[in-house]
């Protein structure tokens, strides 16, 4: 692991979601320009991998709530109440994610 | 391509509701970016022109702030953007005359919104599809290197507690995956996600991104024929 946060670090961290992100986009391109069918087990992962890494990077970010001790997680859980809710009833994501962050600074800052 | 007045305002006028959630998405990302790893608006225009990818600008926050292994970084670039690999299987065709250098710019732009409004393809008749689609590219790109840059000046400038502005990124994920569960079919690989994260969060809580994806791997591939009959259903 790199010891610090240097310039070059930050450039090679760069170039590197640059390289996967873009050489990902491509992959179809280069792979099955001349007509030729992606293999299916290619198609069923990438059908189901969607939601599998979102449900996966919602737990990530839940990584450091603190369940055990004070406060119990509790602007985690009435912050992520605010979000689903306001979504399944306005379906509308700008107001869920700014509504919902903004419940949660006014509990972690003021509240807890 | 051939552009004219017409066109060119079509593909504004789709590209607007992307506009709104590109600046405020973009902003979030940017004030996050400046507020806890403290990297300056530089390399917020670097990240953002060059991946173009909201999830992505948002977990690299942690990356910037925490040095993290670049085999970490490779590693859960490809999972969170391997959708993307499918993207361009409808478009193939369609850009299979145009000139490297632009269709690489269409392939680096192809966002999840970029990709909707250019398979819609809502060109006005009479009009170029390929400078209906590539104006919407771009506009969209611009829209998203706005967003992040602005956010990451205005986290510089302004004075104010962000303590829990990173919550955005939950949230964003969150409405994601609502979304998504609206589609019958994604539901048994979201179960499948939030399990094997549970298991990598238990096994490694301080490093477990790459345990949980190879768990989600190979739990999905083990249960390969079950999701794909839910699948065909």
């Amino acid at each position: 692991m790199p010891a610090d946060v240097t310039t070059e670090y930050l450039l090679l961290a760069t170039a590197i979601m640059f390289l996967v992100t873009f050489g990902l986009r491509s992959l179809v391109f280069l792979a099955f320009g001349g007509g030729r069918k992606p293999p299916q087990v290619i198609l069923y992962i990438g059908g189901v991998i969607s939601p599998a890494i979102i449900a996966a990077l919602i737990v990530y970010c839940f990584r450091n709530t603190t369940l055990l001790s004070r406060p119990h997680g509790l602007p985690e859980l009435l912050a992520t109440a605010t979000c689903v809710l306001l979504h399944l009833w306005k379906r509308n994501p700008l107001i869920s994610i700014i509504v919902s962050t903004i419940v949660y600074m006014i509990l972690v800052q003021r509240v807890f | 391509m051939h552009f004219t007045r017409r066109v060119v305002l079509a593909s504004f006028r789709a590209s607007v509701p992307v506009l709104l959630g590109y600046l405020a998405m973009g902003f979030a990302a940017g004030i996050l970016l400046a507020k806890q790893s403290g990297a300056g608006a530089l390399w917020a225009f670097a990240t953002s022109v060059s991946s173009v990818s909201g999830a992505l600008q948002f977990l690299l926050v942690d990356w910037f702030t925490h040095p993290t292994s670049l085999l970490t970084i490779a590693l859960v670039t490809v999972s969170i953007n391997l959708r993307y690999a499918l993207y361009g299987l409808p478009l193939i065709e369609r850009w299979k005359h145009l000139p490297w250098l632009l269709k690489a710019y269409m392939i680096l732009t192809l966002t999840d919104e970029t990709f909707a409004l250019e398979v819609e393809n809502k060109f006005p008749e009479g009009e170029d599809s390929l400078t209906y689609c590539f104006t919407i590219a771009a506009l969209d790109h611009f829209y998203w290197v706005v967003g992040v840059v602005a956010g990451a000046l205005a986290g510089h400038a302004v004075e104010f507690n962000a303590k829990g502005i990173d919550f955005a990124m939950t949230a964003l994920f969150m409405v994601i995956l609502l979304d998504q569960l609206q589609t019958r079919t994604n539901r048994a690989p979201a179960l499948v996600g939030l399990g094997g994260a549970l298991c990598g969060l238990a096994i490694f809580p301080q490093n477990m991104l790459i345990p949980s994806i190879v768990i989600i791997l190979t739990l999905l591939l083990t249960l390969r024929s079950r999701l794909e009959v839910s699948h065909a259903r």
